[in-house]
């Protein structure tokens, strides 16, 4: 194969060689025999230089070369028609090809490590981490070739000069650049043993350092220790979690608390299943040594988890289903938007057919086969196809540039690095041999259609008849447009709606102060309340200020969730409830602006030591105590044992606590004072009229009561970032889909009427002249489109009813699937275009000389 | 093209085997001595043996070179590859096996 190949780049030497070969054999001859025998004895010359040719052919790729070849000079005389049809599948491709891009590195990226198929995420006891001890004592079992930890969620504070800033850090066990195999660009990795070396992320290190050459074995003071800088990761590193989760630093885990998750290199060879094995048997010693403490009959060897870090079977494991589900929609609405690309493409060859029915009637005529023909007319396709995947290529890479670049406003830092790679070339490839099949395969069919004799006689404008098939394509890409203009016109209107829609709290007059102090600096919950009380004082005192207080969770940026067993004074039967926990220091309900709706809220007076005291939502207050009103009633908790008994206070408005999207939320607020949680990170919410005046007052209030905390002040409209991702996203992505869809469909449509409009200039003439009304001949027209459009209009409708009800999960309760609004906006959108394709083509024939229209032949 | 009718079918790749195995020569020549060994009962055309020759440089059995003739003409010399060896030794056992089961027919039919 190899050979025949190479042959097909030396066809001229190949031909000079076999003429000096013939004519040397022939010499050969003719001195023996004589010249004339000779010649008699070797027949055809020509004959036999073909046979020894084709036994060096690959015959169906020197058919498709030419055929190509041949394609390439049809559309160099066809530039307008070859633009068109390249520029349609550049866009689809292009959209088509990001979107997988996309889909790829979210949800299929590789981490960057040695080996990912032996590496395994492992849970036990149904804990996403467990601390040090724990850690130890299984790392220390051996039971597999290595066990690491790390906890990606981490904080810590980096203070340089006076200044002090919060950085999102990767806390690993000091084994864990070994086990998991992590390359670093420069320096070293953490090495076990090591406990006061920092590795930096590529973009730390160049957004904050200025990507000093010298970095190595320079100080950090970090959590108010030094630490030197030994590594830093290469531009391209990925974590093991993925997603993008891009920390600034990696380092060692500091203290015997910090909570780690596992990760194990498993021995070559070993499997899941007798991983899992060997980790549930040192569960089993571990709880000799360390018994869980939730609850009786516990096990530590209860609900463990092996999980390999890559591929399929991870992502089953991580509840990621919204995700999927939105990059599965994604990928079918591109879907869409690549199919109206080549229909254009299609009605532009079957127009193309029509006009070339004499070349291909003749070359029937002269014996090629319909097969041959249909394969070169499939050639032509294919070469579009090529150039517009190419050109689809280049929008692709830029479109990943663009994105890669995207800061997404989320609570954790997250680097999209999206590059072209194999799996991308193989999609685009698939990609461009599809819509070659899916655009050219029915024009060149028809074009074939019909006999020799037929095709002959009759002229292009006498055949071409209605265009049966044309028409179908105007309202297969109309009802296509429908859909796709459908789903993004209902997020765009999703976007709009949860950004007006009010979250159940006061956004615009609240501003959050996040302060994040070094856990080592406070060893006991007496200094931490100290400075609690000194800064919502200070705080209090600042002009301007109507109310400070102080939260575990800032609603829409992080999320409490939990699911207990709860048993009322009202009856002896535990409710089972799953709701959202927050505590709130007094103040809370009046600074966020969410009403108290019976009793009242926390007070000074509700302190460690008080009965203990809780407050409800709506919902949480129906579902406990019906239509009752709970305040002065008390529930306990019956896991892991029956608590004491907590009285309810109040009852406070409905609000949203972590999504825009979710729907009756139950919640329950906790005295912030009545906790003993050992947190260190401090969200002071303060209260006032104009939020941007005391952003700065409040960072230095609290700035001065410890520097070595982090300190990060903005007005809460800002932090709402997180919670309109989800709604932007998808408004973005699909709201552009969508007008892609609707842009390529125009062009389709745009083509179609002037070129079925321009095949009538004769009719249009000769009734012109005949003395035909020009309104009349003008609603002829316009008829014939108008019914095209109804019909793609309502089928498209038809099926929008029903593609988009399952993107009702992806929508804020307050807006329905199928919104009529979406739909009537979607069909005028779609009839204001289809009028302007038919109206300028339809006046363009109209302004034609009647003479001149009569004479166009 | 089929081999000349007096060839039995797929022996003329044997036959320009088992001829270049003594040494390398050109188109001319193997058809010339293939007709002198088999005492002109063979004769090859041409028409079949460039083809045959083309083919078998496809399959990687011979390799072609330019070189000088006898009579000091530039001609193509042919030689044999390992490879077409092993295909020689292969196609020669196959038709002793083919030759002696028709004559085991021929003598007791």
């Amino acid at each position: 194969m190899l050979r025949k190949l190479l042959f097909l780049f030396q066809r001229k030497k190949f031909n000079a060689e076999l003429d000096d070969e013939i004519r040397f054999h022939l010499e050969m001859a003719a001195a023996e025999r004589g010249e004339a025998q000779a010649r008699r004895e070797f027949g055809s010359a020509v004959r036999m230089r073909e046979d020894t040719r084709s036994a060096w052919q690959i015959r169906w790729l020197e058919d498709l070369l030419a055929d190509l070849r041949y394609a390439a000079r049809a559309l160099r005389r066809n530039p307008g028609f070859a633009a068109t049809a390249i520029f349609s599948l550049a866009l689809g491709i292009g959209a088509n090809t990001t979107i997988f891009s996309l889909t790829m590195e979210f949800l299929f990226s590789q981490p960057s490590c040695r080996n990912p198929e032996t590496l395994a995420d492992m849970r036990i006891g149904g804990n996403s981490g467990i601390d040090m001890p724990k850690y130890r004592f299984l790392r220390d079992a051996h039971i597999f070739e290595g066990l690491a930890g790390s906890n990606e969620e981490s904080e810590s504070n980096w203070r340089l000069g006076n200044d002090t800033y919060r950085l999102h850090v990767m806390r690993v066990t000091d084994n864990f650049f070994r086990v998991v195999g992590v390359p670093v660009a420069m320096g070293r990795p953490i090495e076990p043993g090591k406990r006061d070396v920092v590795v930096l992320s590529d973009r730390f290190w160049k957004a904050r350092l200025a990507a000093d050459p010298n970095v190595i074995g320079k100080a950090m003071i970090i959590d108010g220790r030094p630490y030197s800088v030994s590594g830093v990761l290469p531009h391209n590193h990925r974590t093991v979690l993925g997603f993008g989760l891009s920390p600034d630093l990696y380092i060692p885990v500091s203290r015997e608390t910090d909570i780690v998750a596992l990760i194990a290199r498993l021995p070559e060879g070993m499997s899941i299943q007798a991983a899992y094995a060997r980790l549930v048997s040192a569960c089993k010693e571990l709880d000799k040594v360390y018994p869980p403490d939730w609850g009786p009959k516990s096990s530590w060897a209860n609900n463990v988890e092996v999980v390999p870090v890559a591929g399929v079977e991870r992502l089953k494991s991580l509840d990621i289903a919204p995700f999927s589900a939105f990059f599965g929609v994604l990928m079918i609405v591109v879907g869409l938007v690549l199919l109206i690309a080549c229909a254009n493409v299609s009605s532009l060859l079957l127009a193309r057919a029509s006009a070339r029915r004499q070349e291909l009637a003749i070359r029937l005529a002269i014996g090629a086969g319909r097969g041959r023909i249909v394969r070169q007319l499939l050639a032509e396709s294919l070469l579009l196809a090529l150039l517009g995947t190419c050109a689809g290529l280049l929008v692709n890479v830029w479109l990943s540039g663009v994105m890669n670049r995207v800061q997404l406003p989320l609570p954790i830092p997250v680097q999209l690095l999206i590059q072209p790679d194999w799996r991308l070339l193989v999609y685009s490839m698939a990609v461009a041999v599809m819509s070659a099949l899916v655009a050219g395969l029915m024009p060149a069919l028809k074009a074939t259609r019909g006999g020799v004799s037929a095709a002959l006689k009759l002229t292009e404008r006498q055949v071409a008849g209605r265009g049966t098939l044309r028409n179908a394509l105007v309202v297969g890409q109309l009802a296509v447009a429908v859909v796709l203009l459908t789903t993004g016109f209902l997020f765009v209107r999703n976007m709009t709606k949860s950004m007006t829609m009010g979250p159940g709290f006061d956004a615009d007059h609240v501003v959050w102060a996040y302060m994040r102090l070094v856990p080592e600096n406070y060893t006991s919950s007496e200094q931490r309340r100290t400075l609690i009380n000194n800064g919502l004082s200070e705080l209090r005192a600042l002009p301007g200020v109507e109310a400070a207080s102080i939260a575990c969770i800032v609603p829409l940026n992080d999320n409490w969730h939990t699911m207990s067993e709860i048993r009322t004074d009202l009856s002896d039967q535990p409710i089972r409830v799953s709701f959202h926990v927050n505590c709130s220091a007094p103040d809370y309900f009046r600074t966020m602006g969410i009403r108290i709706l019976q009793g009242r809220e926390f007070l000074p007076a509700d302190r460690q030591g008080a009965p203990e005291v809780a407050i409800l939502n709506e919902n949480m207050a129906l579902k406990l105590f019906g239509d009752r009103n709970p305040v002065g009633h008390t529930f306990r908790y019956t896991a892991p044992t029956m608590s004491a008994p907590i009285t309810v206070v109040g009852v406070a408005n409905n609000s949203k606590y972590f999504t825009l999207g979710e729907e009756n939320p139950l919640a329950l607020y906790e005295c912030y004072f009545q906790k003993q949680e050992d947190v260190v990170k401090l969200h002071f919410l303060v209260r006032t009229l104009r939020p941007r005046d005391v952003v700065q007052q409040i960072a230095q209030t609290l700035g001065r009561l410890d520097a070595s905390a982090a300190i990060e002040v903005k007005p809460m409209r800002d932090a709402m970032g997180f919670a309109f991702l989800p709604s932007r996203v998808g408004a973005a992505l699909l709201g552009s889909m969508g007008l892609l869809g609707l842009a390529l469909a125009s062009i389709g449509l745009y083509g179609v009427m002037s070129y079925s409009v321009a095949r009538r200039t004769r009719e249009i003439g000769l009734r012109v002249a005949l003395g035909a009304d020009r309104g009349a001949v003008l609603r002829m027209v316009a008829r014939e489109s108008f019914a095209l459009l109804v019909i793609g209009v309502s089928i498209g409708l038809g099926i929008a009813v029903f593609a988009t009800r399952p993107l009702a999960m992806f929508l804020v309760p307050e807006l329905s699937a199928n919104d009529p609004a979406t739909f009537l906006s979607v069909a005028a959108v779609l009839a204001a275009v289809a009028s302007i394709a038919t109206l300028g083509p339809a006046l363009r024939a109209l302004r034609v000389d009647p003479m001149t229209a009569l004479r166009y032949e | 093209m089929p081999p000349s009718a007096e060839l039995l079918p797929g022996t003329l790749y044997l036959l320009i085997l088992k001829i270049l195995a003594r040494g390398p020569l050109h188109g001319y020549a193997i058809a010339r001595r293939i007709k002198d060994s088999s005492e002109d009962a063979l004769e090859i055309e041409e028409g079949s043996l460039y083809p045959a020759l083309n083919r078998m440089l496809v399959k990687g059995w011979l390799t072609a070179e330019w070189g000088v003739s006898e009579n000091n003409r530039k001609a193509r010399f042919y030689s044999l590859t390992p490879e077409g060896r092993k295909q020689l030794e292969h196609e020669s056992r196959q038709f002793d096996k083919l030759i002696e089961a028709i004559q085991l027919v021929m003598r007791t039919a």
